[in-house]
């Protein structure tokens, strides 16, 4: 006697069930539900900016708002000054950052030897020491080389950090390219290093540009090295904003305040630079 | 225009040799294939010529100058690469330009050589696009211009028709031939595919493994081929290998394998004395190869039974077995109807034969 083994009927799934419309309206939900996840936190720092100092443990209660916490901190000179640095060093950091990155990449994806082999080693070790185990020798090389509390003094450990982490990414761009373009170049005229200016590099401009957008903001966000690294001289503001809190007491709606002030740049050059980091960073 | 001279010319990768001991002599006009299968080093070697590899060994003169330590923009040559190599980030007449900008030329004589180039490739309404908005065939011809626009005394084409189907580059392969006549520039043409070489080069080089098996024109190559691998490369179908072992016998040689046995007069194959009591490889192209009984002396008769035939329209192609062998046989009438299994009945003329040592 023969048995007949019968396959078990699949059934058809909740969402294949849907209706067209239907399905739309879930993802739209879906879509919904996380943005506002992501969204929340912000909100209730831009609720709490508009508290006065009295309110900001009523948040979600509260019906009296006010903008005097931002007239309080932007006539705060420390404050304008620390906005003014970290643009000034965000800026800094990511064109010397990106002029060094790219030309690392490049070589890391292009040669081979014994020069590139030791670099990418170097970049790799560099890699696995933990961040913070970089923070007190930076501190003493910066007061050795007396640039502690300057532009050199935070600029310099946030180009070293960028290029080991940055260099890789980087190296995956060029690795997209075609080098052949780069000999067509060669043959067409060019040396070397011209193939690299003139083809290669406006070649990984998405690339380039999404690395500018997250060196940018990396180093506009960054709280240690600045903590550390700069005092009166070279205030930052994610430093600054971080001193809101103090002995006296704890300015949650001045620090507010001053976080969304920090959030409009950040903001804008997000929302330039999204098309090309899901470009550049799709390479 | 130049001649180019190759003496010598090794080129290693650590411990791998990629080309050995190349030595060739190109005319000036002259349109040299060279060809091979995959990793024989024919694009390495092109890539010398141009400067993009060092040479690890030898000489290259172009145009009776050493080149051997100039870059490639001194080299005056221009090349086609096989994924066309177009600047994504300019248009198609910035593309074309690009080389004579390097160079300094008046803007005035640059916009000049650039239409030429576009009508001589009728590529003028693309001269305002992007490569990628082009097609397969329409970058191949801006890579074509970008090389024309430049008047350089050298071609180099890196497989430049593979990236493309089969129509597509069977009608490039005639423009590249018109193309040619109009511009007789000398050139090196770097492809796999024997009917490119075939149908494009005035004279062919076959390498494998980095050694230069024969060099000759298309005929010299598919008629007198000068090794077994050469045969083999040369020809579609290919040709058909039999290894047979020699005896001697009064008035000439026997060949035997199991299932075949050929006689041989001495008068026509004395060399075979040399190999009495060895194996050779007997090879026979499909296409010399015609049906029915032997018409005369001068004829082998092969016999065996049909196991497959391919229709393609304007021919048949056959697989007989004779004995152990298998033996295709091409160039026969369509309309013959032929079922496997029949028996078949052939002959060869004997100045058709290639004997070639048995590996």
């Amino acid at each position: 006697m023969t048995s007949i083994a019968i396959a078990p009927v699949r059934a058809d799934g909740f969402f294949s069930a849907l209706a067209p419309r239907g399905k739309a309206v879930l993802l739209a939900l879906a879509a919904l539900a996380v943005c506002l996840l992501f969204s929340f936190p912000v909100l209730w720092l831009m609720l709490t900016s508009l508290r006065p100092g009295t309110g900001v443990y009523y948040v979600h209660r509260g019906t009296e708002f006010t903008i005097d916490n931002f007239h309080e901190v932007l006539a705060q000179e420390i404050v304008l000054k620390a906005l003014f640095n970290s643009f000034m060093i965000s800026t800094l950091a990511t064109v010397l950052s990106l002029g060094i990155t790219a030309t690392s990449g490049y070589m890391l994806s292009r040669f081979k030897g014994p020069i590139p082999n030791a670099w990418f080693s170097s970049i790799y070790i560099f890699r696995c020491v933990p961040y913070v185990a970089w923070v007190l020798p930076l501190y003493f090389v910066t007061q050795q080389l007396h640039i502690f509390d300057s532009y050199w003094g935070l600029l310099l450990p946030h180009v070293a950090v960028h290029i080991c982490f940055f260099s890789w990414i980087m190296k995956g761009f060029f690795d997209g390219i075609d080098p052949s373009m780069e000999y067509a170049a060669m043959v067409d005229g060019c040396s070397r290093w011209g193939a690299f200016w003139r083809v290669a590099m406006p070649a990984a401009i998405p690339g380039l540009t999404a690395l500018a957008i997250l060196c940018w903001l990396y180093t506009w966000n960054e709280f240690l090295f600045a903590l550390i690294l700069t005092a009166h001289e070279t205030p930052i503001l994610t430093v600054v904003m971080a001193q809101f809190v103090h002995e006296l007491g704890m300015e949650w709606h001045l620090m507010s305040a001053t976080a969304v002030i920090a959030l409009v740049p950040a903001l804008i050059v997000t929302l330039f630079g999204q098309r090309y980091v899901i470009r550049g960073l799709r390479v | 225009m130049a001649d180019v001279l190759l003496t010598n010319v090794h080129k290693s990768y650590g411990h791998v040799l990629a080309v050995k001991d190349i030595n060739l002599d190109i005319k000036d006009r002259e349109f040299v294939v060279l060809v091979g299968p995959s990793g024989c080093g024919k694009s390495t070697t092109l890539r010398m010529i141009a400067g993009l590899e060092d040479i690890s060994a030898g000489t290259i003169a172009i145009g009776g100058r050493v080149v051997n330590h100039l870059q490639p923009k001194d080299r005056d040559i221009a090349m086609v690469f096989q994924n066309y190599a177009l600047y994504q980030h300019m248009s198609v007449r910035d593309n074309l330009a690009f080389g004579l900008r390097n160079r300094r030329v008046p803007e005035k004589q640059i916009a000049a050589a650039v239409d030429r180039a576009a009508r001589m490739l009728s590529i003028e309404p693309l001269l305002d696009r992007r490569p990628r908005q082009l097609s397969g065939g329409q970058q191949q011809r801006v890579a074509l211009g970008r090389c024309l626009v430049r008047n350089p005394k050298l071609f180099l084409f890196d497989e430049p028709l593979s990236n493309l189907d089969a129509q597509l580059r069977a009608q490039m392969r005639l423009e590249l031939k018109e193309l040619r006549q109009r511009v007789p520039t000398t050139s090196i043409f770097v492809t796999h595919d024997q009917v490119e070489a075939m149908t494009l080069g005035d004279r062919i080089v076959v390498m494998r493994d980095g050694v230069v098996q024969q060099v000759g024109t298309p005929l010299e190559l598919y008629r007198k081929p000068v090794n077994r691998f050469v045969a083999g490369f040369i020809g579609s179908p290919s040709m058909n290998f039999i290894t047979m072992r020699v005896a001697a016998q009064a008035d000439g040689f026997t060949l035997n394998c199991e299932g075949l046995r050929f006689e041989l007069p001495a008068r026509l194959f004395s060399d075979l004395g040399r190999h009495v009591g060895q194996s050779v490889c007997l090879g026979i192209r499909p296409q010399n190869i015609r049906l029915g009984g032997a018409p005369g002396a001068g004829y082998l008769r092969l016999k065996g039974v049909l196991m497959v035939n391919e229709q393609l329209g304007h021919e048949q192609l056959l697989a007989i077995r004779a004995g152990a062998s298998e033996i295709r046989i091409a160039g026969i009438d369509p309309d013959l109807s032929l079922s496997a299994g029949v028996e078949i009945e052939a002959a060869v003329a004997m100045e058709h034969l290639h004997l070639f040592d048995s590996d």
